[in-house]
Formats: structure tokens, C-alpha cells, sequence
């Protein structure tokens, strides 16, 4: 038996889900990207976008000046457009680290000493990162640009480290195997 | 080897376009409508008669191209006050009726050919809403009760 608070919470999960989902249906219709949203060969969108560009998208400076000319359309066109712009980054940081998982995943089936304490960490970044993408998807719509600035940026942050993470661990791959080549 | 070698033709050719021909235009919008401007719309290749002579053709194509990219992240990260201030100048550079320009680029998006190929798909999609954004705010200057509350 469910209690009314459990009713609740799973009402709103639910909530939250359709409007993930609803929000990506939409992006994608408006953004056209395949089925991993990414772009045929298109190896520049596996990287995240360049952090400035994202503190540009969720910061202040532009509402500020927006909020001066003092016209409610100008203001709800704003916050439409900044809206639609920061769910493509949200879509675009969602498919860099799917596809950094990808990489790191065939890189660990080749690799025969696999450390416990970096696949934690890898996975545990990954795991943060889609949650956190989620999360924004869902909100961005709800309370606006502004207000996700920390948490943007946050995400920004961590998608950096998981890509050196990854990039340190296929290094580090590719000298074992070298070194392995030459000692046989 | 010879990615280096070639890299010094395309930094002159590219301060060449620079020093010559870009710092004739007034603003950064200006610099990159005109830049996609020298750019085939088929084929995508840019061409620049003066830049190839001065050249080759390969590293004007190359120059122009890198040019194109760089005033796009430069004009796709700027603050929506300067975009709207520069949206102006070129405008007036333009020398046409405002209310016929504002009409005709909010109808006929003509900025969007302005966007390199390749770019990032976060900034495309930036710089395409804050041209939206600017043209508005242009729209409420020249008339401002249409937007105004």
C-alpha cells in the first residue's frame, strides 16, 4: 500500500519524466540530430560546448539589459529563445558524455589491468552527468535560465574532467600496450 | 611538416584579409555577413579574387575560411547590447529604410547563411536567437509600441 507522500513523490517523478521527455522530443524535432544526438559525421559536436558560450546562456547580463527596455513580449521572447538555446546545450553535453562512456567502455574491453577506483570514478561521473542533464532538461522550462548558472556550470566542470579522466585512461592503455609490444 | 609550412601562408593571408579588407567594414557583424558572402553557395569553398592573386587559391580558401569561423564566435559571444549596437551600424551601413531592413530579416532570416559549416550546435543555435532578439530590439526602438506591454 502506497502511502499519500509516496503517491506523491511518484507523481511528481512521473511529472518530471514526461516533461524530459516532451522537452526531447521537441528539441529534436526543432534540432534535427540522429538517433545518439549526434550529427552524422560530425566529430566536432562530440565535444561540449566551449564554457563561455554557457555562461553567456545562463548568465544575467543579458536579462539585465533586456529587463531595461522594459517590454514584457521582448521579455517572454528572451526567455523563450535562451530557453530553447540551453536545451540544445543540454542535448549536446548529454551526447559528449554518452559518447566519452562509449569510448571509455571499448577502451576498458581491450585493456587487461582495469583499475577499480577509476572505473568508480568514471562511472560515477557518467551516472551525475545524465542525471544532472536530466534534471536540466526538466527545469530549464520551470524556473528559467538564471537560476541554473551554479549547476550549468558544475556541469560544464565535470564534463571536462570526465573527458580528461577518459583521455588519461586511454593514454595510459596505449603506452601499456606499446611497451607490452616491445618487451614480447 | 608540412601542415607548419603551410601554416604561415594561411597567418599571412588571414592578416592580409584582416589589415586590407575587414578593417574597411565598421562592425564584427558587418566583417561576418561579409565573409560568408565570399563563400560559394554550392560548393561551400570560399574565394577571394585579390587574397588568391596575393596567394594561392588553397590558402585564400583556407584564410577566408578560418577568418568566417572566427568572427562567428566572436559575433555569437557577444552580449546582446553590443549585437543589438552592432546590428544598428550595419544597418545604417546598409542605406537601407530601416523599417524595410527589420521587415525583410525578420521575414527572410538572411543571418542564417551566416553561419560557418562545422561550428559548434550550441553557438549556431545562440547566435541565430540573439539576431532574433536583436532585430526585436531594433523593431521596439524604431516602434515601440507593437512589443512594449
Amino acid at each position: 500500500m502506497i502511502s499519500g507522500f509516496g503517491a506523491l513523490i511518484l507523481a511528481v517523478l512521473l511529472l518530471l519524466l514526461i516533461i524530459v521527455w516532451v522537452r526531447a522530443a521537441s528539441t529534436r524535432r526543432e534540432f534535427p540530430f540522429t538517433g545518439d544526438g549526434l550529427r552524422p559525421s560530425d566529430d566536432k559536436n562530440l565535444n561540449a560546448c566551449p564554457p563561455e558560450f554557457v555562461s553567456r546562456i545562463f548568465g544575467d547580463d543579458d536579462i539585465e539589459f533586456i529587463s531595461r527596455l522594459k517590454s514584457s513580449q521582448l521579455e517572454k521572447l528572451f526567455r523563450q529563445e535562451r530557453n530553447a538555446v540551453a536545451l540544445v546545450w543540454v542535448q549536446q553535453t548529454s551526447s559528449a558524455v554518452r559518447q566519452i562512456m562509449r569510448q571509455h567502455l571499448e577502451t576498458s574491453r581491450q585493456s587487461e589491468d582495469l583499475e577499480f577506483a577509476t572505473e568508480a570514478s568514471i562511472f560515477l561521473q557518467y551516472a551525475q552527468l545524465r542525471f544532472i542533464c536530466a534534471f536540466l532538461f526538466a527545469l530549464i522550462d520551470l524556473v528559467g535560465t538564471q537560476r541554473l548558472r551554479s549547476l550549468a556550470i558544475y556541469t560544464v566542470n565535470l564534463t571536462e574532467r570526465i573527458g580528461e579522466t577518459q583521455r588519461a585512461f586511454q593514454l595510459a592503455a596505449q603506452t601499456r600496450e606499446i611497451s607490452s609490444a616491445r618487451s614480447s | 611538416m608540412s601542415t607548419n609550412l603551410q601554416r604561415v601562408p594561411v597567418q599571412e593571408a588571414y592578416d592580409d584579409l584582416l589589415h586590407r579588407t575587414l578593417s574597411r567594414i565598421s562592425s564584427d557583424l558587418g566583417r561576418l555577413i561579409y565573409l560568408a558572402s565570399t563563400r560559394d553557395y554550392n560548393s561551400g569553398n570560399y574565394h577571394h579574387e585579390g587574397l588568391a592573386d596575393r596567394f594561392s587559391e588553397e590558402v585564400a580558401r583556407k584564410a577566408l575560411e578560418d577568418a568566417h569561423r572566427g568572427f562567428f564566435y566572436r559575433v555569437s559571444g557577444q552580449s546582446l547590447e553590443d549585437l543589438a549596437e552592432e546590428l544598428e551600424i550595419y544597418l545604417r551601413s546598409s542605406r537601407e529604410d530601416a523599417g524595410t531592413f527589420l521587415r525583410t530579416w525578420h521575414k527572410l532570416e538572411p543571418y542564417r547563411i551566416a553561419i560557418p559549416t562545422d561550428v559548434d550546435p550550441t553557438v549556431e543555435r545562440l547566435f541565430l536567437c540573439n539576431v532574433r532578439l536583436a532585430l526585436a530590439i531594433l523593431r521596439l526602438r524604431q516602434e515601440p509600441n507593437p512589443l512594449r506591454q
